[in-house]
This record gives C-alpha cells, sequence and structure tokens, in this order.
C-alpha cells in the first residue's frame, strides 16, 4: 500500500494545523462515533477531564477547537478523554552505548494511520514527533533532549482515562528530564494498558507500564514490547509475538556492545520488523530519536528521513508497504 | 512394607519393586535421563520431544494452544493443565509423585488438584534459597565463604564505584541479581559500557551482590541432604562462556566429569564444604538435591561459594551416570528415597568417602549447543537424537538411533540429545541440542580441544534454516502532489 508521508512545520496552531485537521476529521469522526457519539463522554465531562488531570494544556487544547471548528463532537474527540479502544503493537529499546539513543518500530494498521511527523512550537515548547490524533503523539521529542515512545501494553481492560497520544504530548509539552515525565505518566489516567519508554539528553531512562485499572509501575526497563509485566492476553501476544521481540532486544543489548547503526538496523529486520501489514500489525516505520542532538529519523527497510528540531524541513515521502507478505510464522 | 532398607542393595531393590507412580515433568527429560532404568513406574512429561517419539517412558501430549511461556514453570503449568497429561496421570492410577526441574506456588496448586504430591521442598522455601543474597548467608553460616562481596542497591555507576571503594572490592566486578542462572543474571562490569549494556537488570531490581572479580575455574557439584546426612556427588568442570557454544558471555555451556579435574586437596575441600552446606541446608528446612558452584582460584587453589542451586540441574545428568553411579545408585535416588518416607539407614559417612574415590569416576563431558550467529530462521534440518561416530576426517555420520548416553562406545562415539526441532525459530542462544562424549572436551588449560570443537561443528552443519521472508518498504521518492487517506 500506498504511503503518503509528510513532515510539517508550524509554531503556533494555525491555518496548517486547520488544514490538517479538516483533512483528518471525517475519518477520525467516523472512527469517535463508531459505537455512536452518546458512547463517549459529553464535553463537559472531556473539558473537566482536562482541567483535572492536565490543566496546563488548557489553553492550547481551547485554540485547537477555535480552529477545528468549535463544533461538540470535535472538541470531545480532541480531549482525547475516553476515546474508543485501539490496539497496536510496537517494540522499543534504548541503545546502550555512549549516547542515548531510542530506537521504535511503530506496529499498525496502514490504513488507520496519518502518516505525518508534526513539529510544533506550541506554547513556547519545539516538539517533533509522530502525530496521532492531529495533536496526539505516538513518539516524539522536545527542545529539552525528553524523547518519548509508546507501545501497546497487551491487556484489554478499558477504563475512564485518555489516550496515551495526548499523554505523550502532555509529557512533552510539559517535561523535560526522564524524573518529571515519569511523575507525570504515573498520576495521569490511560484509557487502556500502554508502555511508555522515555529518556533525557542525561541518558536517564525509565518504562511507565500505565493501565486504567491499576496504578501505574514506574521500572527501569529499557526494553519495551506488548505485554506488561506478565502476558495477560495470551492469543494478541502470540500473534505479535511479544515476549520473542523482548527477549530478542534483551539479548541484543546485554550481549554484544553493538554500534549504533547495526541495532538500528535490527528494528528493520525479523523478528522485530514485522509484514502483517494486512492483519494490521505491519511496521510501518522505524522512528530513532537522538536526546542529545535534538535529532529524529524515521527509516524503513530501503529509506531513510532525518529531522531535526532546530533545523526541520517541510517535505514528503511516498512509502510503499508490502501487503499480502504472509508471516514467518505460517 | 515399611520394613527399613538396611543397604544401597535394598534401596535399589526397593526401586526397583517401585510401585508409586512417579514422573518428572519438564521441558525435556534430559536433566534426569536414564532414572527411568532405575526406578519402575518412573515417567518423563515433556513439552518437547527430543526423540521423536521413540523414547518408551516419555510422554509428550499434543501441542494446544497456550500462553506465551516466559519459564520453564509456565512449560510445567502449561503440561499440568493439559487433558492428555491428566488422562495418563489417571489412567495409571495410584498416588501420583511429582519432581521438576522449576515450579512455582501455581504448579503446586495444580499438583494438589491432580492428588499429586510434589517431592521437593515447597516452592516458597526453594525461591527463598534461590536468591544469591540468601546463599551468601547460608554459607557464612555453615563455613562455606563466599567471593568477596557486599550486597547493596545500585542506583548508577558512580554510586557503584563508590560502594566497592568502601568495601574494598575494586572496579573489576562481578554483579548477580537476587535471582537466575546460567549468566543471564550475572554481569561482568569493569567499565562504564559495561555498566550501561545491564543498567536495567542492575538498577531498581533491589539488592544486588556486587563480587571481586576473581581468576578462576567455575565447578560444580551436586549433593543431597538426606536425614542420614548430606550425600555428595563428584566435583565437575564447568564449561564457561565458550563461543562456540553459547553467546553468553561467562555462560555455562556444558561440564566435564573425571577424576582429576582438580589437584586433590580441592576435591576434598569441595567435598567437604559441600557436606557443610547440605547440613547447614538441613537446618534451614531444606531436604533433598541441590547443586552448588564453587569459583576455584587458578592461582591459589582457594575455594569460594558461588552459587546455590536448590534443585536438579543442567550438570545432574553428568552426576547421575558416572561409574559410581552405577556402581551404587544414582545420587537422584537418595532423593526419591529422602521423600518416600520410607525408612532407612544408611552409613553416610562410607558412602561419601567410596564416592571420593577417583576410581569411581569415569571420564565423560557434555556440551549445551545453542544458535551462536546473530540470525533469525526457522530450523528445517536438525540432526536427530541419536549415536554420531567421528570419522577419521573429523566428520560426523549418524550411527544408530539410542536414548542411552552410555550406549556411547567409544571417543569416536557421541550420544545427541536434540532439542531444536525442525519448524522452530533458530536464534541467538536457541538450544540446538546436548551432546554427550567420553573423555574430555576442555585441554589441561580449559579451553575447548580439538576434538570437542570437530563435534560442535559437526553437529552444526547438520543445522539448515530457511531465512524469514524480510518485506521491502520504500523507496524514497519525492512526491508533492498526493491526496491524504
Amino acid at each position: 500500500m500506498q504511503l503518503n508521508w509528510r513532515a510539517i512545520s508550524e509554531d503556533d496552531p494555525g491555518p496548517k494545523w486547520a488544514g490538517l485537521f479538516r483533512e483528518y476529521w471525517p475519518d477520525y469522526h467516523r472512527w469517535w462515533a463508531r459505537e455512536g457519539a452518546e458512547a463517549r463522554p459529553g464535553f463537559l465531562d472531556s473539558h473537566k477531564a482536562l482541567r483535572a488531570h492536565m490543566p496546563e494544556m488548557l489553553p492550547l487544547y481551547d485554540q485547537l477547537v477555535e480552529l477545528a471548528g468549535g463544533s461538540d463532537q470535535a472538541a470531545r474527540f480532541l480531549s482525547f478523554y475516553c476515546p474508543p479502544p485501539y490496539l497496536s503493537s510496537c517494540s522499543q529499546a534504548i541503545w546502550p552505548g555512549a549516547e542515548p539513543v531510542l530506537v521504535r518500530n511503530y506496529d499498525y494498521s496502514p490504513k488507520a494511520f496519518d502518516s505525518l511527523t508534526l513539529r510544533t512550537k506550541w506554547q513556547g515548547r519545539a516538539v517533533m514527533g509522530t502525530s496521532d490524533g492531529l495533536w496526539g503523539l505516538v513518539d516524539g521529542i522536545n527542545d529539552a533532549g525528553l524523547a518519548v515512545s509508546l507501545t501497546f501494553g497487551g491487556r484489554r481492560v478499558v477504563g475512564d482515562g485518555f489516550g496515551v497520544p495526548l499523554i505523550l504530548r502532555y509529557v512533552l509539552q510539559t517535561c523535560e528530564t526522564a524524573a518529571e515525565a515519569g511523575r507525570a505518566l504515573a498520576r495521569i489516567p490511560t484509557h487502556m494498558s500502554y508502555n511508555v519508554t522515555v529518556v533525557d539528553a542525561k541518558r536517564q531512562f525509565l518504562t511507565a507500564l500505565m493501565a486504567p485499572d491499576r496504578k501505574a509501575v514506574i521500572t527501569h526497563q529499557a526494553v519495551a514490547t506488548n505485554h506488561q509485566e506478565r502476558v495477560e492476553w495470551a492469543s494478541h501476544a502470540r500473534f505479535t509475538a511479544t515476549v520473542e521481540r523482548e527477549r530478542y532486544l534483551l539479548q541484543r543489548m546485554t550481549l554484544h556492545v553493538e554500534p549504533e547503526e547495526k541495532f538500528i538496523n535490527a528494528f528493520l529486520r525479523p523478528p522485530l520488523y514485522s509484514s502483517r501489514f494486512d492483519q494490521g500489525f505491519g511496521t510501518l516505520y522505524t522512528a530513532v530519536y537522538r536526546p542529545q542532538r535534538l535529532q529524529m529519523e524515521m527509516r524503513w527497510p530501503r529509506a531513510r528521513w532525518p529531522l531535526d528540531l532546530h533545523d526541520f524541513r517541510e517535505d514528503t515521502r511516498v512509502i510503499y508497504t508490502p501487503e499480502g507478505v504472509s508471516s514467518a510464522a505460517e | 512394607m515399611s520394613a527399613e532398607l538396611k543397604n544401597i542393595s535394598e534401596i535399589r531393590r526397593h526401586f526397583h519393586r517401585n510401585e508409586d507412580p512417579i514422573y518428572f515433568i519438564s521441558a525435556t527429560n534430559f536433566n534426569l535421563l536414564g532414572l527411568d532404568e532405575w526406578c519402575k513406574n518412573f515417567k518423563y512429561i515433556c513439552y518437547i520431544d527430543c526423540y521423536g517419539g521413540k523414547h518408551p517412558n516419555t510422554f509428550v501430549p499434543s501441542e494446544q494452544p497456550h500462553a506465551e511461556f516466559q519459564s520453564i514453570e509456565d512449560i510445567n503449568n502449561y503440561l499440568l493443565q493439559h487433558k492428555e497429561v491428566i488422562d495418563l496421570i489417571k489412567r495409571r492410577g495410584g498416588k501420583p509423585k511429582f519432581v521438576f526441574l522449576m515450579f512455582d506456588e501455581e504448579t503446586e496448586r495444580l499438583s494438589k488438584e491432580l492428588g499429586a504430591d510434589v517431592w521437593f521442598p515447597k516452592a516458597k522455601l526453594r525461591q527463598k534459597m534461590d536468591n544469591k543474597i540468601e546463599t551468601v548467608r547460608i554459607g557464612n553460616k555453615a563455613g562455606v565463604p563466599s567471593v568477596p562481596n557486599t550486597l547493596s542497591v545500585v542506583e548508577s555507576y558512580d554510586n557503584l564505584k563508590e560502594i566497592c571503594d568502601k568495601a574494598g572490592l575494586g572496579h573489576d566486578l562481578v554483579l548477580q541479581s537476587a535471582f537466575g542462572d546460567s549468566g543471564h543474571t550475572t554481569f561482568f562490569i569493569k567499565s562504564e559500557a559495561d555498566f550501561r549494556r545491564h543498567e536495567h537488570d542492575i538498577v531498581g531490581e533491589g539488592e544486588i551482590k556486587i563480587m571481586k572479580r576473581i581468576d578462576c575455574r567455575g565447578s560444580a557439584i551436586e549433593g543431597c541432604a538426606t536425614k542420614e546426612g548430606t550425600i555428595v556427588g563428584p566435583l565437575m568442570t564447568e564449561l564457561v562462556g565458550f563461543k562456540e557454544l553459547t553467546p553468553y558471555r561467562g555462560g555455562w555451556c556444558g561440564n566435564e566429569i573425571l577424576s582429576t579435574a582438580f589437584p586433590p586437596k580441592v576435591r576434598q575441600k569441595a567435598r567437604e564444604l559441600t557436606f557443610k552446606f547440605g547440613e547447614q541446608l538441613r537446618k534451614e528446612g531444606y531436604r533433598g538435591y541441590f547443586e552448588l558452584d564453587f569459583l576455584i582460584d587458578k592461582k591459589t587453589g582457594d575455594i569460594w561459594l558461588g552459587e546455590l542451586n536448590p534443585r536438579i540441574t543442567g550438570c545432574s545428568s553428568m552426576t547421575n551416570h558416572a561409574a559410581f553411579a552405577h556402581a551404587d545408585a544414582p545420587l537422584f535416588l537418595f532423593h526419591l528415597l529422602e521423600f518416600s518416607k520410607k525408612k532407612f539407614s544408611l552409613d553416610v559417612d562410607e558412602l561419601n568417602s567410596r564416592w571420593a574415590d577417583p576410581k569411581m569416576i569415569d571420564s565423560w563431558s557434555q556440551m549445551v549447543i545453542k544458535h551462536t550467529d546473530d540470525t533469525v530462521d526457522i530450523a528445517t534440518e536438525v540432526p536427530e537424537t541419536g549415536i554420531y561416530r567421528m570419522k577419521e576426517d573429523g566428520s560426523i555420520d549418524f550411527n544408530r538411533f539410542d536414548y542411552h548416553r552410555r550406549a556411547v562406545e567409544s571417543e569416536n562415539e557421541a550420544f545427541f540429545l536434540r532439542i531444536l526441532q525442525p519448524g522452530d525459530y533458530r536464534y541467538e542462544g536457541a538450544d540446538i541440542g546436548i551432546l554427550v562424549t567420553r573423555g574430555r572436551s576442555m585441554t589441561n588449560g580449559f579451553k575447548l580441544n580439538e576434538r570437542g570443537k570437530r563435534w560442535i561443528h559437526g553437529i552444526k552443519n547438520g543445522v539448515h534454516g530457511r531465512p524469514l521472508p524480510t518485506a521491502e518498504a520504500g523507496p524514497a521518492l519525492a512526491d508533492p502532489a498526493f491526496k491524504i487517506m
């Protein structure tokens, strides 16, 4: 399938963002209202939740809702409060070399993906990363050198909380160190289970195992795939080979003193690289974050795309994901 | 029935006429290979069929969907809930007895559901003993010294250096977290870069055992704590970290048993310490089979306690096949005896001194062969279990099927137990199989010898795989004219 990637930069919420909203909204709206709009919390509760847990974001939120046209459903969608459940896969790890580097694979359906790298300087803080839901992020970095990335936590429980892409946005808008990020991640309610790995410019790192039904666990894990302390959803675990991927990554980290390039390349081949595109779990990209240099890089088996937070060039790429490539496990 | 067993002959007879169904439940039956020939009604229930259905006492149920295994305990708990396993146990009747390599409280619960006794001390007690930090404490009480060490929580590399300076350990270190085996949780740390590689296993993991790194040889010895005293097996060498066998630096990859592996004084000392340790284990409430790793200083011959495994281990098969085991009884038989509640009297001192006699030990080696390349594929061919023969030119051939390792006739033959099955993923660190040979596989300097290398090469040559399909994403074309979604 053809994916048209874009890198877009806009300092403050403005016409570019409004244009993106108009473009993506019909699809997001369909998704968001698929169980009926009444299945989602109302505007008042959504606004209240944001005020309670992410008050710093309210002025920005109000601005974006305005740009989005101010409708009730757009506002409720943009609050990311109790969205419909969604699943992904993903692997992420911190390179154990001298300089902090966070590498991650995003495994998801190419049909439900924004293919958008967004750079903003909202509220004076420069942030770039892979956009989801227009202001959420599935991975990203800010101008303090804090990098963050998520993987699905492999549990079916859904509860009251925020969609995790907004939680990542919040962390990058308000935190500068891994320790600060850890405190935020431990505090903010999430609506599903996610493993969020953060690393800062001083190479402090942590992985928060977040869940709607229990306290977040802040670990010193340098690797996260799609389960938390134990595998709880066996069929998802098997399908995504989460245990094997974790073991493989841990092995790489501890067995080899591996050059950065070799470590990154491991993400572009099996078992980390997943070719199950038609089943919703293909590796859509590999992202590399370098907190000390404030750089990120997108990689595919046959392409790479470096991006710099302070020298961000808007650009596009066409990436073809293979279709109907069956998995090795079959 | 309750008549006391008074000597080895009566003990052997007792097990040859045993009526209790006893099961060893584990991923493979390797650890207790051959025990079924000493004990009637002894069966293996395994997850992997190393014998292609040809082992008469091994039962492998058909594969059912199961949760991802994260440990051997998980495999055992899966097996105990498998209908075919339950049917087998019920059909054979009697009051079943289970032995395991690893088990947890869930295993105990499932065993109880099946009306079976677990013939090991409680999982909780074993778990406690398996903790490296607890091992040091028990050793100290027993008068068995550990390598100079300190126990501490570690926050960073600088913090680690401070701790070591205070304890006078220097900065060339071996760190161990509380649990773990086979080098997975043993970290060699000399620099900040070494620390970074293992940081995620050290920071936030509670108390860590921090040892001064000494120049030593690894050794292993097994014992069995019985009410009559601790029976001590022979001191074995360890094969450690050979790159032909394992990708794990410092990881266990086999053993040798030979009467002269260490100087007589060291052997004697190790036996004494093992006896003392076993007696202390009994005081702590533990009984039965256990294994100790001793670190033997290359220069001084000083002997230090490395690690306790309160269970059978990867070297149990060596202990239980040595000549003394055939002359008297395998060490594990005394474990079964201890748990059978059968009355027995035994002159443990006499037995121990007999087993200390070099004449009682013949020379064997075992190598655990892992995939050591940094590649992933799917195995299509793997040498099958049986006896292999080495030809003049160093190449090897499959000679015949057998599941008895003692069927190995000469140093030109070897017994290979296949673990990797065709269709399995072959990845770095995956077990291919275990090779047992007569004679040594190491030189006097504890390097792999030529013959050992040839055997490994020969087996690995017989493993073939097909590559995983790789996807192509790209190319990178700039194309400004498009419409999204």
